[in-house]
């Protein structure tokens, strides 16, 4: 991984001096809310959200689809479409908050410190230029290289995200490549601004795992490099269990449960985190006789997916009391009435120092394993 | 269960869809104002595949491999540059217009990006009833307000939304409009490029439980294209592993699963994210060294001698072990890796493992074992490497499972069943687990 470490020392900015030590808090959001106007009235998609990600960790932030992760990711980033409105919050970013600058500042102040890997990778490709202008402008962008210099690393960039071919390819156009390496563009692009927080949005949703797995070593390596701290946004409980450091479990546009990655694993403290944990999938394979049996078992059982029965809210109706009510398999009368609020677990029920916090009224028994 | 096999085994056997040797080729072109055509991309290179009605095959790969210009080239977007697609045993270069456009309604396709595959001019109810506009006889035009209002619901969203427009919803939410879209006219076959990437594991669970009731009630045909393993492995009854424009093994699910014999198919195997962070440091990953190769110029013999863990294993110990190399040929060295003679001049072709199993895992029809690779059957020596992995069980959390239960042999079809007993010694198997 030699094309790291030259990435790293030719960047002209972002000097080691003013990189974060690990552990600093880099990224804070504080109940930032998001709404949009639409012909049917406002609708909610972010309502509350809160987190932070500290230098050289690593956020996961899961949740049902639509639960307001790419919304909030992009009032981070200033790139909100004209309909939507921050109505309340803050996201500091070392004590800035980026939400008060006026808009061309956000952008800019982004451009420098926070870079995106946005989910939608075709649309945010330009179709007209070839995939080695568009790395090339925006490493002109940032580090004001020249042209020639720009093209040499557009190449390095490519080959590091293991796209084949690299020297022809640079060339081609964004239709030209499969699903998968435009994927792989948009991570390339967001290093090439060389940041200190990167927010991915499913950055890998479209790779094979041999892939991928290259993929979020690479990400590793270049965030212990540069003590980047990284907020991943992902569906794939694996990806989750494999690099995060912290868990973020979105519900309705907030969130629902906050915990080191091992301790949500192992006990989650929320109904809806634990439903989503059973229904995750498992590949049963390994060792012939366990795996046959395995998936024997999983067939005879209805051949069904465990899923959480009901839709997820709409933003515009999010249901009275708690919003997960209407589909947990716990709740109680005080749920339809009362919102909880995200509280932190006492110290005596956790098995660790690492702080918890749940948004439930009866976070303390789900954690125990009472109550389902 | 029951009632699937019921209907999986009378609808078994007929073939909804063949492709034979199918080979798709861009051309390369350089030039600013003159384009000259300097070379091809081969991204699809004589593929075969056999979908019967009321089957799930699986098709997993690498990225790039060429499943999304399969599927094009299977739908009818792109032209074959060679070999053909039987839709009912009738040839579709052969077709008349109309015959075309009746297929364009039985075989309909869920695009792999939901953000692009969507026209973000209209609303999300006429995207979902467009089919019934080319296809207006598939449902009278009373009715269709109400069965858009039906599909939406049925793929989990908000009837009451079919009048916003796609970039008012959420990665998932459009991945499911295209899954709505698809499902419109009632097509026989539908190829689902990547349809549930976006989706959170529940709402992905719900989407794939309607695809299997689907097929259950109506004996549609899936091709399903996937990198997600879990999931393919729960809705396929057969799984077609992809690499460089290549199928390079295939089968039942159970033979790919848990008897897969190309080295490629045992790396991807080994590198799905265990959903559990404390088997985080376990070793276990085949991690494949070397660049992928372009389909430009792939790799001469074998095309995946390039990045062959089993090749540079037999490689070398024919190097080092006297007697364990007569297989292997003799290996030379030269400018990359150090694998075998065959594997860098021989294009292995698919050959069909051992005797077959009367009945498939699923009790469908038998489906043969097939791997692409000189050295499939050939027991090696076991040898340590580095970063192949004692097996681990990668399973779910601890609460979540019976271990005694999964060990049970009686559960399990024999896997000496599908194949001579001879064979059976696996080298990687055995270096895994070593
Ligand atoms: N421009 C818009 N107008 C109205 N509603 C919108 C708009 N953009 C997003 N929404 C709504 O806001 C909610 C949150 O969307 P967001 O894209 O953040 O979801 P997500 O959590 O990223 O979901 P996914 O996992 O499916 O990508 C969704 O319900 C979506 O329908
Ligand atoms: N229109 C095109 N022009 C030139 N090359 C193309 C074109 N479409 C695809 N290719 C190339 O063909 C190969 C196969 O692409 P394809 O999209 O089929 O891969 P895939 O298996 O679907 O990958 P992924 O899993 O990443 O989506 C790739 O090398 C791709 O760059
Ligand atoms: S507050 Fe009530 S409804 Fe909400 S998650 Fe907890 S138990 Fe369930
Ligand atoms: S033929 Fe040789 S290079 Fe190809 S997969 Fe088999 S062992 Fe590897
Ligand atoms: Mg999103
Ligand atoms: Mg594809």
């Amino acid at each position: 991984m030699t094309a790291v470490g030259q990435m790293t020392t030719s960047a002209p900015t972002g000097g080691t001096a003013l990189r974060a030590a690990a552990g600093e808090t880099l990224l804070e959001v504080e109940d930032l809310a998001v709404e949009f106007r639409t012909p049917d009235g406002t609708v909610r998609a972010v309502d509350g959200l809160s987190y932070s990600v500290r230098a050289g960790e690593t956020l996961a932030i899961v949740g049902e689809s639509g639960c307001g992760k790419s919304v909030s990711s992009l009032a981070v980033m200033g790139l909100l479409a004209p309909t939507a409105r921050i109505t309340k919050g803050a996201a500091r970013f070392r004590g800035t908050d980026l939400l008060a600058l006026r808009p061309k500042e956000h952008r800019r102040y982004c451009g420098e410190h926070v870079a995106m890997v946005f989910q939608d990778a075709l649309a945010a490709l330009n179709p007209v230029h070839t995939v080695g202008y568009q790395l090339g402008e925006a490493l002109r962008a940032r580090h004001g290289v020249s042209r020639g210099e720009a093209r040499r690393r557009a190449v390095e960039l490519l080959d590091l995200v293991k796209v084949p071919n690299a020297r022809q390819r640079v060339d081609e156009y964004p239709h030209q490549f499969s699903g998968g390496m435009r994927q792989r563009v948009m991570i390339a692009s967001a290093l090439a601004m060389d940041p200190e927080v990167l927010i991915a949005d499913e950055p890998t949703t479209a790779l094979d795992v041999t892939v991928q797995a290259q993929v979020l070593r690479l990400l590793a390596e270049i965030q212990a490099e540069r003590t980047m701290a990284l907020v991943l946004i992902t569906h794939d409980m694996g990806v989750v269990a494999g690099v995060a450091d912290d868990v973020t479990v979105m519900y309705a546009g907030r969130a629902v449960e906050q915990a080191p990655v091992r301790e949500i694993f192992a006990a989650p403290a929320h109904p809806y985190t634990r439903a989503l944990l059973r229904s995750v999938p498992s590949l049963a394979t390994r060792g012939a006789a366990a795996g046959a049996g395995a998936r024997a078992d999983a067939k005879a059982a209805g051949g069904r997916l465990d899923v959480i029965p009901g839709r997820p809210p709409s933003p515009g109706q999010v249901p009275s009391g708690c919003p997960f009510h209407p589909r947990c398999e716990v709740a109680q009368d005080v749920c339809r009435t009362d919102p909880p609020p995200l509280a932190a677990i006492p110290a005596e029920a956790l098995t660790t120092a690492a702080p918890r916090a749940a948004a439930c009224h009866f976070a303390l028994d789900v954690l125990g394993g009472a109550r389902g | 269960m029951a009632e699937r096999a019921v209907v999986t085994r009378t609808g078994g056997d007929d073939v909804v869809l063949e492709v034979r040797d199918l080979a798709k080729s861009y051309p390369v072109r350089r030039g600013v104002l003159l384009k000259r055509t300097v070379g091809e991309v081969q991204a699809v290179d004589g593929v075969s595949l056999t979908l019967r009605r009321g089957r799930t095959l699986g098709l997993v790969g690498e990225s790039g491999s060429g499943k999304s210009t399969l599927a094009r080239v299977l739908v009818g977007i792109e032209k074959p540059t060679r070999g053909q697609v039987l839709v009912g045993g009738q040839d579709v270069s052969t077709m008349s217009r109309a015959e075309r456009r009746h297929l364009r309604r039985t075989v309909q396709m869920v695009f792999q990006d939901p953000y692009t595959s969507l026209n973000p001019r209209m609303s999300v109810g006429e995207i979902v009833g467009e089919p019934f506009r080319i296809h207006p006889d598939a449902v009278p035009a009373r009715g269709r307000r109400a069965a858009v209002a039906e599909l939406l619901e049925l793929v989990g969203l908000d009837p009451d939304h079919a009048n916003r427009y796609p970039h008012q919803f959420s990665g998932g939410q459009r991945q499911r409009i295209g899954v709505a879209r698809a499902l419109a006219v009632k097509p026989d076959v539908l190829v689902c490029d990547e349809p549930v990437s976006a989706l959170d594991v529940s709402v992905q669970g719900q989407v794939i439980n309607l695809l299997e009731d689907l097929q259950d009630e109506l004996g549609l045909s899936y091709l399903f294209i996937a990198h997600d393993l879990a999931v393919v492995q729960h809705i396929a009854d057969e799984v077609a592993v992809m690499y460089l424009g290549r199928v390079v093994e295939q089968g039942d699910d159970a033979a790919v699963y848990d008897d897969a014999r190309h080295p490629y198919t045992r790396a991807l195997l080994s590198a799905v994210p265990v959903p559990d962070p404390t088997a985080r440091d376990l070793p276990g990953e085949i991690v494949l060294e070397g660049d992928p190769p372009s389909p430009a110029d792939p790799p001469s013999g074998c095309r995946f001698h390039t990045r062959c863990w089993l090749a540079r294993q037999i490689a070398q110990q024919s190097l080092a072990g006297p007697g364990a190399g007569t297989e292997a040929g003799g290996a030379a060295e030269g400018d990359g890796p150090v694998v075998p003679e065959r594997c860098r001049t021989q294009d292995p072709v698919l050959v069909r493992l051992g005797a077959p199993a009367l009945v498939g895992a699923a009790g469908g029809p038998d489906v043969p074992h097939t791997v692409a690779c000189h050295f499939a059957t050939v027991p090696v020596v076991p040898q340590e490497p580095p970063d192949l992995r004692e097996p681990v069980d990668r399973s779910a959390p601890a609460d979540r499972q019976e271990p005694a239960d999964r060990q049970d042999p009686a559960d399990r079809q024999d896997p000496a069943d599908r194949q001579d007993p001879a064979d059976r010694q696996d080298p990687a198997d055995e270096s895994v687990r070593s």
